[in-house]
């Protein structure tokens, strides 16, 4: 393996909206809006000339049936010039992480030098999709001429052609193994023996460390407000999904959703369906300084892995060992980690993970584990159970907090890695001059 | 080229079978029909006549989107008597008529094509009208019609005849008699026109046409000409609702769309010659009417301000992306404006809530407005609202909207100079500070401009320009390149207190809540206003305008001018119990269960006042109107204002003074100056018995015949 690029490439500037739960404030958004007032709102703050982007790049994991390419929309829509390219990238719910990482591919191979990487998804705009036997149904009416045959066509009309497809529900589901995201992390929590108490405990500290930054003004330079579409106001100021009030009792009531009775997961301990979009401009960090911005953070490096499509939840482990290993880097290096938080018991079942040398020998082909993490360092600022994860934008979103937090810590290195759907993970490791 | 070259080229293609006229007058931007393209049309048509083998005749301008701009509204506006008019008319009508002679629908040989694109108004539609097949350029900046009544005229060389034959009476009546100018599909629709063409195809298709390898669409079948148009039953119906929409629409004031009702329902059933005939007598009648030279007036005065926003006779290019500080209504207005016209637009405030509300009310207007789906997708987008005064700093003109405080507007341009780039101009929306009060302490005041709006922004026309005396000649013309690009008329005034309008209407409001005092019915007042032809009486206008506003300008116009221009207080009593007029619900008028009430706050008189005006009327409207003529000899006295025209464009946009008077030095002007001098002398004498001060709005120490010249 190579090491990294000579090139410093840098996330120069970055903003994101609130983050909203899904059929809420953004239920009539759409991915070209809301990515286009994104990316407006950071070249204006910037003062950046749109000339200056060679290329957008954004990640989205369930594009809108009316936009093949939301990138090229959303470049199109924020007033970015016609001659610039843009095109949208997709890694399920790491997409946000990629549109960053294709944008370092560019940038270090001197193919570009400024790119506009974002995630940008409308889980609220995920369509209900007629069945087959309904497709069938209305091909058949279009091709009959005749009222005979038209009649014959509507004889076969059945109450079962109505019931929908639910993109989303079939879209967090792994084709492979058959395995609703849910299921994967039950999976995890059975493999690791995470009780639904740890689950929930861990819940809890996500939502009261979110709300606890939110009131302290943490998320100010990182999140712009947004009046959605059709609302008249107020706009949204923070993400709409943190309970500062949340108790244990209130979490322990909740059903298993997934598996009952013993399941673990519940819809207090996973993260909610949300809408949201994060931007970052990656560049040279010499094109930074001459377009007159202070970087939040340098890219060092970043590594993709797979693992057990019905053990999803894991791919952190195995794209962290990964990153660390091409850098030569310790875990315990780290001073502030993002670990998304699709499900609580993937979270605790990635930490024992790290600190297990039987997983490690097992599966990473180490012989000692990567080692403990100082769960104060583990995402202080809450995480998805609280903030939600729009799929498509969570990966830039991660990337994003992980540079404040080290802009907060006044320098330092930060990992922002996630599990992905299908079985895989991505890792990114930030640093920043103290 | 020499002066002898011919305005109409003749080319004779396909082996003499088709041959082409086009309409290129030589070193003239703009083609219009005027006295040497009229007569060199004639001599060309002669030389075609005399064509052996001619098949087909094509029309056709300079390229697919430039034809002809119709009439020469220079030369209309410079008829002095009738018989100059009518020759003017006749001269068209028998060009025309010549063509018309020649095609197959006037008996003639040739197939005639008129290939037109780009704007085919007036005179322009009329020519291809006289043609048998119309193709017409499919291209977003087609726009075809007749659009005379918009001048107090009607269409005179035919159009009032042709269209409805072409089209029937119903499509003709709505679009003579409203004006319109119809975008290619619609014209197609409609019936105006025979086919479209892209613009590469123009001349081959009608070549086509010429040739007769293709036919004009089916033309209106002869059951619908008998069953519709000859009809007097259907024509009856069309008259009756045509007339009463009008007359609500004009309160009876332009006499034109009236006299096209009658034209055109009667063409059907009339001879070609005699329509003619009676549609030459009608224009000529309506060219010298004062209504219609009131209409030219303002129309050429639009046209001259079109021309402002230019450096040495080169245009200007307008910003692309403004600032807007405050999101107040004003502010907020100006960048909704700019947003739908195709400008970036960011406003800024502290405050949260004001900003929604802007985005909000944005949005509205743009869901309202009717454009496609995308465009309206694109006027959102381009509306950027941002708490804090960041992300200014691409913008090439920020404009701030901040409540009417001097040092808060100091500061707020100072600020801004640190945040915009070089090249940004900075305006204020002031509408009573000195512009040049604010540039002290700045380092470039060359690019401060005052940029004053009218409420609510999407509706009022006008915009004052005011160059303070620092302001760059280049600031105040990409100051006017803006307005005009936000669909705005300007008007360049000077930096003197309450700039033209507001200083013009404050004697006007003032005399009419004087007039309240001495006993005037207020209801009546409204009323009489509104019959001279302004949109809204004084009362009603100050309630429009809001109190606490109207008190604020009356007061800084008292400290400039003394109580000839307003006193201050009046409605103090108002604006202290929170009574500000339309935008509390309560003002001077009140409005409940669909009833409007005078205001006991006003005086139990008025309160209690019946509908009618006691007292001359004439003399109640001179006590209301001449104090704005007074006021404005003296801004023109001063140099406020540059010109006569730029008052009538002023108080037309911004005041919503009567076209079809003219605008208020028109129709100061027709008054004729002596018998205005008399009328102010008496009218002083009179005020001056109860208030020596006032008065002075009645007299004029300026030469006001002088200025009226």
């Amino acid at each position: 393996m190579t090491q990294s690029s000579t090139t410093d490439v840098v996330l120069a500037a970055g903003l994101r909206l609130p983050q909203a739960k899904a059929a809420g404030a953004y239920a009539r958004e759409d991915v070209g809006h809301l990515g286009s007032a994104l990316v407006r709102e950071l070249i204006a703050r910037t003062a950046l000339d749109p000339s200056e982007i060679d290329e957008l790049i954004a990640g989205c994991a369930g594009p809108p049936h009316d936009q093949a390419n939301p990138a090229r929309v959303i470049a199109l829509r924020a007033g970015l010039p016609r001659s610039t390219p843009a095109y949208t990238v997709g890694r399920n719910c790491a997409s946000g992480m990629q549109a960053v990482t294709s944008a370092w591919e560019q940038i270090a191979s001197g193919r570009a030098e400024c790119v506009l990487a974002m995630g940008v998804e409308v889980m609220s705009a995920y369509p209900l999709v007629y069945n087959h036997r309904a497709v069938s149904f209305f091909s058949r009416l279009a091709r009959a001429r005749t009222l005979g045959q038209r009649l014959k066509v509507f004889g076969s009309l059945r109450p079962s052609m109505f019931a929908p497809r639910i993109a989303i529900t079939e879209g967090l589901t792994d084709p492979v193994s058959g395995m609703i995201m849910g299921s994967t992390a039950e999976l995890l929590a059975r493999d690791f023996g995470i009780t639904r108490d740890d689950c929930d405990a861990y819940a809890l500290k996500s939502h009261l460390r979110a709300a606890a930054a939110r009131d302290a003004g943490r998320f100010g330079d990182e999140i712009a407000p947004h009046l959605p579409l059709s609302s008249d106001g107020p706009s949204l100021q923070s993400d709409d999904g943190i309970r500062a009030d949340q108790s244990r009792e209130a979490l322990a009531k909740l059903r298993p959703y997934f598996e009952k009775p013993d399941g673990v997961v519940t819809v207090g301990n996973a993260c909610p369906i949300t809408d949201g979009a994060t931007a970052l401009l990656v560049t040279t960090a010499q094109k930074a300084r001459d377009l007159g911005l202070e970087p939040l953070a340098r890219i060092r490096d970043h590594a993709w892995s797979g693992c057990d499509p019905a053990r999803m939840g894991i791919g952190p482990v195995h794209a962290t060992a990964k990153v660390l290993a091409r850098t030569g880097m310790e875990l315990s290096d780290m001073d502030t980690i993002e670990l998304n938080e699709a499900f609580a018991a993937q979270v605790i079942a990635c930490e024992r993970a790290f600190a297990s040398d039987d997983y490690a020998r097992e599966h990473l082909g180490r012989d000692r584990a990567l080692g403990e993490i100082d769960p104060e360092r583990l995402n202080p600022n809450g995480g998805a159970i609280a903030l939600g994860h729009p799929v498509g934008a969570t990966g830039a979103r991660l990337l994003l907090t992980t540079a404040h937090e080290l802009k907060k810590k006044g320098g330092g290195v930060g990992l922002a890695t996630l599990c992905i759907g299908g079985g895989q993970g991505g890792a990114v490791i930030l640093e920043r001059a103290s | 080229m020499s002066g002898t070259e011919s305005c109409v080229r003749l080319d004779v293609l396909e082996h003499g079978h088709v041959a082409r006229l086009t309409l290129d007058p030589p070193g003239k931007d703009n083609v219009v029909f005027d006295g040497p393209l009229l007569r060199d049309l004639d001599e060309r048509l002669a030389e075609v006549e005399e064509l052996p083998r001619l098949e087909g005749l094509i029309l056709c301008g300079r390229s697919p989107l430039e034809f002809c701009y119709g009439a020469d509204v220079d030369a209309l506006a410079s008829v002095a008597d009738p018989s100059e008019a009518e020759l003017v008319v006749r001269m068209g009508q028998e060009v025309f008529g010549r063509l018309f002679r020649l095609g197959r629908s006037g008996g003639g040989p040739v197939r005639t094509v008129a290939a037109v694109g780009g704007a085919v108004p007036g005179g322009a539609f009329e020519i291809s009208l006289a043609c048998d097949s119309i193709v017409l350029t499919r291209d977003p900046s087609t726009r075809i019609g007749l659009p005379e009544v918009k001048l107090g005229i009607v269409p005179g060389w035919g159009g009032s005849q042709r269209l409805p034959r072409r089209t029937g009476i119903v499509t003709a009546v709505e679009a003579i008699t409203s004006g319109r100018l119809y975008r290619d599909r619609a014209a197609l629709k409609l019936g105006l026109v025979d086919r479209l063409a892209w613009p590469g195809d123009l001349l081959r298709i009608a070549e086509r046409f010429a040739l007769g390898l293709e036919r004009p669409r089916t033309r209106r079948p002869r059951w619908k000409k008998l069953l519709v148009d000859r009809n007097p039953i259907v024509a009856g119906v069309v008259r009756t609702k045509v007339v009463d929409a009008i007359e609500s629409k004009t309160g009876g004031h332009y006499p034109a769309p009236l006299a096209a009702v009658d034209l055109v329902l009667d063409a059907p059933n009339t001879e070609l010659s005699a329509g003619l005939e009676k549609e030459l007598r009608v224009a000529v009648d309506l060219l010298g009417s004062p209504v219609s030279r009131s209409l030219v007036g303002i129309f050429r005065a639009t046209e001259a301000a079109k021309r402002l926003g230019r450096v040495d006779g080169e245009k200007v290019a307008a910003a692309g992306r403004v600032g807007v500080v405050g999101a107040g209504v004003m502010g907020a207005g100006i960048a909704s404006q700019a947003a739908r016209c195709g400008i970036e637009a960011r406003v800024v405030d502290m405050q949260v809530d004001a900003l929604d509300r802007a985005v909000t009310a944005h949005r509205a207007l743009v869901k309202k407005s009717r454009v496609p789906a995308p465009q309206k997708r694109g006027a959102i987008d381009r509306f950027e609202a941002g708490v804090g005064p960041q992300g200014l700093g691409r913008a090439e003109c920020v404009i701030e909207a901040v409540p009417e405080n001097l040092e808060l507007k100091r500061k707020v341009l100072a600020d801004l100079e640190s945040r915009v780039p070089r090249e940004c101009i900075l305006a204020t929306n002031t509408s009573t500070l000195p512009v040049g009060d604010m540039t002290s302490g700045l380092v470039r005041p060359e690019r401060v401009v005052g940029l004053h709006f009218f409420n609510p922004v999407d509706r009022m026309p006008l915009v004052e320009v005011i160059r303070a005396e620092s302001t760059s000649d280049e600031t105040v013309a990409r100051a006017c390149a803006l307005a005009l690009k936000l669909k705005k008329t300007p008007v360049l005034v000077a930096d003197r207190p309450g700039f033209l309008v507001n200083r013009l209407l404050a004697p006007y409001l003032d005399e009419a809540l004087a007039l309240v005092d001495e006993g005037a019915s207020p209801r009546g007042l409204d009323a009489l206003a509104k019959a001279f032809g302004l949109p809204m009486g004084p009362l009603e206008l100050l309630d429009t305008v809001g109190l606490d506003v109207a008190a604020h300008s009356a007061d800084s116009l008292h400290g400039a001018f003394g109580p000839r221009v307003a006193r201050p207080g009046r409605l103090d009593r108002f604006v202290q119990s929170g009574e500000l007029g339309g935008k509390s619900g309560r003002g001077i008028w009140i409005t409940e269960d669909g009833k409007r009430r005078v205001n006991p706050r006003l005086g139990e008189r008025a309160a209690g006042a019946g509908p009618e005006l006691s007292g001359d009327k004439d003399t109640i409207l001179d006590r209301l109107l001449l104090p704005m003529v007074t006021e404005a000899a003296r801004c023109l006295d001063e140099g406020v204002v540059r010109s006569g025209e730029e008052i009538d464009l002023a108080t037309v946009y911004g005041t919503g003074f009567p076209p079809f008077r003219g605008g208020l030095w028109s129709w100061a002007r027709s008054r004729g100056a002596k018998a205005l001098t008399e009328r102010l002398d008496r009218l002083h004498d009179e005020v001056a018995s109860s208030d020596e001060q006032r008065a002075e709005r009645f007299a004029c120490e300026v030469d006001l015949a002088r200025l009226l010249r």
